[in-house]
């Protein structure tokens, strides 16, 4: 008896994996993609000729396809936090880099994004920032949308602080940042109070000059 | 974190930019980047294969020789480029290691080899990947044994250690049979009583036809009781001989006694001996008969004579947890069927189902396919599951048989190899020994030619020595002047076999009592073994005796390899004509040979004999010779 059911369940384990198979075949054969010409992108970032070699040689390392799906750059991305989960964070970081939102990063989108956050004026920085912060890309920043982006933030930090998280603290941090932020206390923040109060903290504009010689 | 994701670490602090709002307290400064600039092409030339890497690709990994500054010492100036003299293919997977941060292991390349490289160039093989991890282990485990088998043996068989105790060659003779006719004989005397004493255990029960007194038949046993009786008797006393002989022989009697085949020995005699104190208390008859059942134990003492068997019984032994599998998921299914099957019959009129215990003989029955139809179910239901229950049986029987039968035929087939690479190391080894002992004939026949800087033309004027010819005069020249040092260190010469052999000759006429004197165990058998084979025609003054006899461990061992083989004899000759004239060094005419070290190193197959200051004489000559033999 037992052995009848376990020739049965291979049996519909087999039709599955055929049907699989081929669903996959597909996938992999659409899933590629080969950037502009280097002139091109010269042109259109901030960066030079080598820089560009550079980056496009360690993103194609690493993603030999050519394109990033939403999976591997949360992987790749939760490499660098071993300690806690990063892949909420990476989920909004990949919705802002992928700026036409099909799915997928390409190279473009990815030396884009890069040359904006690298080489571009703080007022460009803080737009990207925003539009980081802006789940839904509605042009204002809940309070609601804050408290994921801030939970995803303090995920990463994972269970092993000092001191111990707690609770109420990611919460506690939105109130903070909206006391600063939202000047006419509507409960959102538009991009304007946002690029301007940011220009006004001392503390945030030193702090958006020290990325610039990453690479 | 994989090599490659470094790449993406510029993006990651890119990304960071999202912390900056919502940042509590400040940023830390950034760190000073400290290199920069220093990204360049790198040319690794691994015998004349060219590979190019990023320099960065190799510092990934500082603790290996690519990543660190090791590598500066193979860094060759006038073609810029790090050379390596290593093998480009296995070369190949290294250089991929660092470019994907996984290291893959090729199935087609020798394991040692690949092991080897891997050592040189500072990569632990841990980091295999995933991929390839599990045939790189058995391949390193398949190594492993071989060269474990290879020792054992080599330990075990072919050692003639002259001052064994009758122990330990009583010992030697039970293990390995064909080591001497004595053995030899005792081991087919107790095969043929095993085979005698199951034989009439067996005959022992047929029926021999009705006795003159009585009216039913009677078994061969009652009949011919005394008989029987005799040669179970003879049978036993031979095994309890056999036993004893083995327990006094062992040199661990502790383990002798705890071994299986011991323990077997043991069952074989014990009903008899045990028979013999109760004969007349009525009450343990009984069991006195049940006793009679273990003689047939002594069927198993044929596997100390069949390596088969023993193949079998290591097999089912290794295959303990597939074997244990099948007896778990039968008990299983058979109180399901059982069950089943009762519950079923349970209506029907005198079924001989008659309770779940009952049923189990039907469904073990039914599941191995036997079929003896005493219990058959009657109704419909019970049919149904009765075919179920055998088709289920057949599959449950039938799926750990192949993983035992797998097993089995690996174990056999590592039995198989072992055999064979013994039987071709001898012959590998008569090979080696023929090189290395040309390679100790060129130093003899360069000193003939009185030390002189002409060793190239001498060498091609002999052609029997063109085996041994290297291309290298210079070489040649160093290693003579080398070995030429060592003999003036320790004033003694280098000669070839023959002169040796007749003054050991020499030795065992005139001082016999010297043989005892030395301090390592070497062999007086070795020595006159040697000597009676080869029979000289010169006789030699030895002064210093017993310098020879201190020399005997190691010349015990060329004693036996000098025997298997017989390199170039008219060479031979010719020098030991020129020999003749051209080293006197005595008043006397005939020749000064004190020391009769022949440049041998101990060769591998047999142990070194310990010995203090011979070895390192021994270790410098090994040293040197092996160079010469490359």
């Amino acid at each position: 008896m037992g052995a009848l059911m376990v020739i049965f369940s291979l049996q519909t384990k087999q039709r599955r994996k055929m049907t699989d198979s081929v669903e996959d075949e597909l996938e992999l054969s659409a899933a590629r993609h080969r950037p502009e010409a280097l002139e091109q992108l010269e042109a259109q970032t901030r960066f030079s000729r080598k820089e560009l070699q550079i980056l496009y040689r360690g993103f194609k390392n690493e993603c030999p396809s050519g394109v990033v799906n939403e999976d591997t750059f949360k992987e790749i991305y939760s490499q660098f936090f071993p300690q806690g989960d990063a892949s909420t964070y990476a989920h909004f970081l990949f919705d802002a880099f992928d700026t036409d939102h099909n799915g997928s990063v390409s190279f473009e989108d990815f030396v884009m994004g890069l040359s904006i956050l690298l080489r571009g004026t703080v007022q460009e920085k803080l737009n990207w920032a925003f539009n980081l912060y802006d789940i839904n890309k509605d042009g204002y920043v809940t309070k609601e949308e804050m408290l994921d982006i801030i939970k995803s933030i303090y995920d990463m930090m994972g269970k092993c602080t000092y001191p111990t998280l707690k609770e109420e603290t990611p919460r506690q941090h939105v109130e903070i940042f909206f006391q600063k932020m939202d000047k006419n206390r509507d409960g959102v923040v538009t991009i304007d109070e946002f690029i301007d109060c940011c220009q006004n903290d001392e503390n945030i504009m030193k702090s958006m000059q020290l990325f610039e010689n990453v690479i | 974190m994989a090599a490659g994701v470094a790449a993406w670490l510029p993006f990651a602090r890119a990304a960071a930019i999202g912390w900056m709002p919502v940042a509590s307290a400040p940023m830390p400064p950034p760190p000073r980047d400290k290199r920069r600039g220093q990204d360049g092409l790198i040319i690794l030339n691994v015998s004349g294969t060219r590979f190019q890497t990023w320099l960065n690709t190799l510092e990934r990994y500082p603790d290996t020789l690519l990543g660190s500054t090791e590598r500066d010492f193979f860094f060759h100036e006038e073609t810029n480029e790090y050379f390596f003299d290593r093998d480009p293919d296995i070369f190949r997977h290294i250089l991929n290691f660092y470019r994907t941060g996984k290291l893959h292991y090729p199935r087609h390349e020798c394991i040692s080899a690949y092991d080897e490289e891997l050592a040189f160039f500072g990569i632990i093989p841990e980091i295999i990947g995933d991929c390839c991890y599990e045939e790189y282990k058995d391949r390193r485990r398949e190594n492993a044994e071989r060269i474990q088998d290879d020792e054992e043996n080599d330990n075990n068989k072919d050692m003639v250690l002259p001052d064994m105790s009758f122990r330990e060659t009583m010992w030697r003779a039970f293990e390995n049979p064909h080591t001497s006719t004595m053995a030899l004989v005792f081991y087919y005397v107790t095969g043929f009583f095993i085979a005698v004493s199951v034989m009439a255990n067996v005959v022992e029960t047929v029926p021999c036809g009705s006795g003159p007194n009585r009216a039913k038949e009677v078994s061969c046993g009652e009949r011919y009781a005394l008989a029987f009786f005799c040669l179970d008797t003879a049978c036993v006393m031979i095994f309890t001989v056999e036993y004893l002989l083995r327990l006094i022989a062992a040199p661990s009697r502790y383990k002798f006694v705890k071994s299986v085949m011991s323990i077997i020995d043991v069952v074989a005699i014990m009903p008899y001996y045990i028979g013999l104190v109760m004969t007349d208390n009525e009450d343990v008859s009984g069991a006195f008969v049940t006793l009679r059942v273990f003689r047939v134990f002594r069927i198993f003492k044929f596997s100390r004579h069949s390596a088969g068997l023993r193949i079998l019984g290591y097999t089912l032994k290794s295959c303990a947890s597939e074997l244990g599998f099948l007896l778990f998921s039968l008990t299983m299914a058979i109180i399901i069927f059982a069950t089943v099957m009762f519950y079923a019959e349970k209506g029907s009129t005198a079924t001989k189902f008659t309770s779940i215990p009952a049923a189990f003989w039907y469904t073990i029955v039914t599941m191995t396919t036997l079929g003896y139809g005493d219990m058959v179910p009657k109704t419909i239901i019970g049919k149904v599951f009765g075919s179920i229950c055998s088709l289920s049986g057949v599959l449950v029987i039938a799926l750990p048989v192949p993983v035992i039968v797998s097993n089995f035929s690996r174990i056999y087939h590592q039995s198989q190899r072992a055999e064979k690479r013994r039987a071709q190391k001898k012959t590998r080894l008569a090979r080696i020994h023929a090189a290395k002992s040309g390679g100790a004939n060129a130093y003899l026949q360069y000193k003939r030619n009185g030390m002189l800087a002409e060793a190239e033309e001498e060498a091609s004027k002999h052609a029997g020595q063109a085996l041994v010819c290297k291309s290298n005069p210079t070489f040649e020249t160093q290693h003579h002047h080398l070995l030429h040092c060592l003999e003036k260190t320790t004033n003694h010469e280098f000669v070839d076999e023959q002169t040796y052999e007749t003054s050991c000759m020499e030795v065992s006429l005139a001082k016999p009592s010297m043989s005892r004197s030395s301090s390592m165990s070497s062999s007086p058998h070795g020595l006159s073994s040697c000597c009676t084979r080869r029979n000289k025609r010169k006789s030699f003054n030895v002064p210093n005796s017993n310098m020879v006899a201190g020399r005997r461990g190691s010349i015990q061992e060329l004693s036996t390899i000098q025997i298997r083989e017989r390199p170039m004899s008219n060479s031979r000759s010719s020098l030991n004509a020129k020999f003749e004239e051209t080293v006197p060094l005595n008043s006397e005419e005939q020749s000064y040979i004190t020391a009769a070290v022949i440049s041998m190193p101990t060769p591998p197959v047999t142990t070194p004999e310990g010995g203090d200051s011979s070895s390192s004489h021994n270790f410098l000559q090994s040293n040197i010779v092996r160079v010469s033999a490359l």
